[in-house]
């Protein structure tokens, strides 16, 4: 076991280290990556302060508990961005060419060489904006020290549940061949999950909590962390997180049988 | 006459089948975005509302859902713009062609933005009509010659929107990647645009240096015009084709600055 934790380990080293040569060939890109994420946080994060000008409560939170929640999906969503986004768009690319041939015949998990493959540098260093905006809005919202010591780990939870819908999502990409409908429709969910549950009517929020749980990525820790004594979101968020892996090597499995090769 | 107008026919029919060959793909992509303004816009919106009777920015709940309906259709007409391709004709050195062909870059990709809008124009009607169907009698139905005058706004926007696409997309000469910058222009045009939350919600100096910009006129715009809001209408109309034509003066410009740097092996 910790010989094959070493094994993808290595992998993973090489991985980022020819995603950070390629990144540092292209330089004006790798800025422009920087700046484009930049922009996204800073009007995402402005328009609800603009809102809040206007308003005083949206359901029972303030202006400071929804930016808090908003910079804890923006942390969420740059983890996504650095170390997994590229890949979904190049996965059906992949496909469409006959490259994922490639990844069939290597002696590691195809899961894991088409989702962590290339990882953005770029995007890392908006760490630099993220962290301090979770700090900073946490700070706001008067988060106990157990929340503080929590927080990391309730954002990696939100990361690995929304990826692992997401690469479910993407196993259909096998059957459609092209992938931007896919795409597409992982970056609507992505937008449905970048507000708190509570805005959603009464089915729709059971919905998106129990059958294709996207409200849990933010909610369920956000809420933990404002309310320890509100556990059962983030007990379904781990619960949910198992679930849906198993489900994914099932319709990957099922994909491969599918999957054509080049002469698709 | 004939001959060129039957160039922009038979691109627009290339563009027509590729934009339909994977068809599952092509209709998810045109009921995701009534998707989400059902899912996320009228439920956040719903939520706003009920803890805050009234109105917001002076807007009623019935009204805001009109203006983000109308700024959904008119995001349809507008953002209709395929700058990666023009990007990846110049990185691999394509565009050889169309510099010997009798017609040119822009005219094919111009085709290519007609045939796209004309697409989205029947997914504009017909989410217009679902959205109609689903909401009942919670949205005011469009008076004809403001709404007449919305389209007309919008399809501007669609062509302003057009050229900063073939700009940006010309920004390949330069840079080896180019979405990011079209991306980046997109979310703040998202921004700037009004397509987030209305005008009337943002500060007193932000709206009136954007009176001057692009930006109100491509949703804000064409939105208060389909809910029937005529104040103005002769100085979006303006104001937005300036902008059209000094970003088509730009764009040629950029062409021809870029062109020098061309080798025709890519970039």
């Amino acid at each position: 076991m910790i010989k094959r934790i070493k094994q993808y380990g290595s992998i993973y080293g090489a991985f980022v280290s020819t995603s950070f040569s390629e990144a540092m060939s292209f330089r004006a890109h790798f800025v422009l990556l920087i700046v484009m994420d930049l922009v996204f946080y800073g009007t995402h994060l402005w328009s609800i302060d603009i809102l809040y000008d206007h308003i005083h409560l949206i359901g029972t939170w303030r202006r400071e508990h929804l930016l808090f929640f908003a910079s804890v999906m923006l942390a969420i969503n740059q983890l996504t961005m650095t170390l997994v986004s590229e890949n979904y768009w190049q996965f059906p690319l992949m496909i469409r060419t006959g490259n994922f041939d490639f990844h069939l015949v290597k002696p590691v998990s195809s899961i894991f060489l088409t989702f962590f493959r290339t990882i953005r540098p770029g995007s890392m260093f908006n760490m630099a904006f993220t962290a301090p905006a979770v700090v900073y809005f946490g700070l706001q919202v008067d988060l106990g020290f157990w929340a503080w010591i929590a927080l990391p780990f309730g954002i990696v939870l939100g990361f690995l549940l929304q990826n692992s819908l997401e690469m479910l999502f993407s196993c259909a990409m096998f059957w459609m061949i092209d992938g931007t409908g896919v795409n597409f429709i992982r970056i609507e969910f992505q937008q449905l999950a970048r507000w708190p549950d509570f805005v959603y009517p009464s089915m729709l929020r059971g919905a998106l909590t129990y059958l294709v749980p996207v409200l849990l990525i933010g909610s369920a820790p956000v809420r933990f962390l404002l309310a320890p004594s509100d556990f059962w979101p983030i007990l379904g968020l781990v619960v949910f997180l198992l679930f849906f892996w198993a489900l994914l090597g099932f319709f990957w499995r099922m994909g491969l049988l599918a999957y054509e090769s080049a002469s698709s | 006459m004939k001959v060129y107008l039957a160039k922009w026919g038979a691109t627009m029919a290339v563009t027509w089948s590729n934009l339909l060959v994977y068809r599952v793909n092509f209709i998810l992509q045109s009921i995701a975005p009534l998707f989400v303004f059902l899912l996320v816009k009228l439920s956040l919106w719903y939520r706003i509302y009920e803890g805050q009777p009234g109105l917001i920015g002076g807007y009623s709940f019935g009204q805001m859902a009109a203006y983000h309906l109308w700024v959904m259709i008119t995001g349809l007409l507008v953002f209709n713009g395929n700058s990666q391709r023009i990007s990846e004709d110049i990185r691999l050195g394509r565009i050889t062609s169309y510099l010997i062909y009798p017609f040119s870059l822009w005219e094919f990709h111009g085709a290519g933005f007609l045939a796209r809008t004309l697409l989205q124009t029947g997914i504009a009607i017909f989410t217009i009509f679902a959205a109609l169907a689903l909401l009942g009698g919670r949205l005011e139905s469009p008076s004809f010659g403001p709404f007449v005058l919305g389209l007309l706004l919008a399809i501007l926007g669609g062509v302003f929107w057009f050229w900063i696409n073939y700009w940006v997309g010309l920004v390949a000469f330069w840079l080896e990647e180019t979405w990011t910058l079209m991306v980046m222009l997109q979310i703040v045009t998202y921004f700037l645009s009004g397509a987030i939350i209305p005008l009337e919600l943002y500060p007193e100096w932000l709206r009136t240096i954007l009176l001057y910009s692009p930006f109100p006129y491509i949703a804000y715009g064409p939105a208060q015009l389909m809910m029937g809001n005529l104040e103005g209408v002769g100085r979006a109309f303006l104001v937005l084709g300036f902008w059209a034509l000094v970003a088509s003066w730009f764009a040629q410009w950029v062409w021809r600055r870029g062109l020098r740097l061309y080798t025709a092996a890519g970039i």
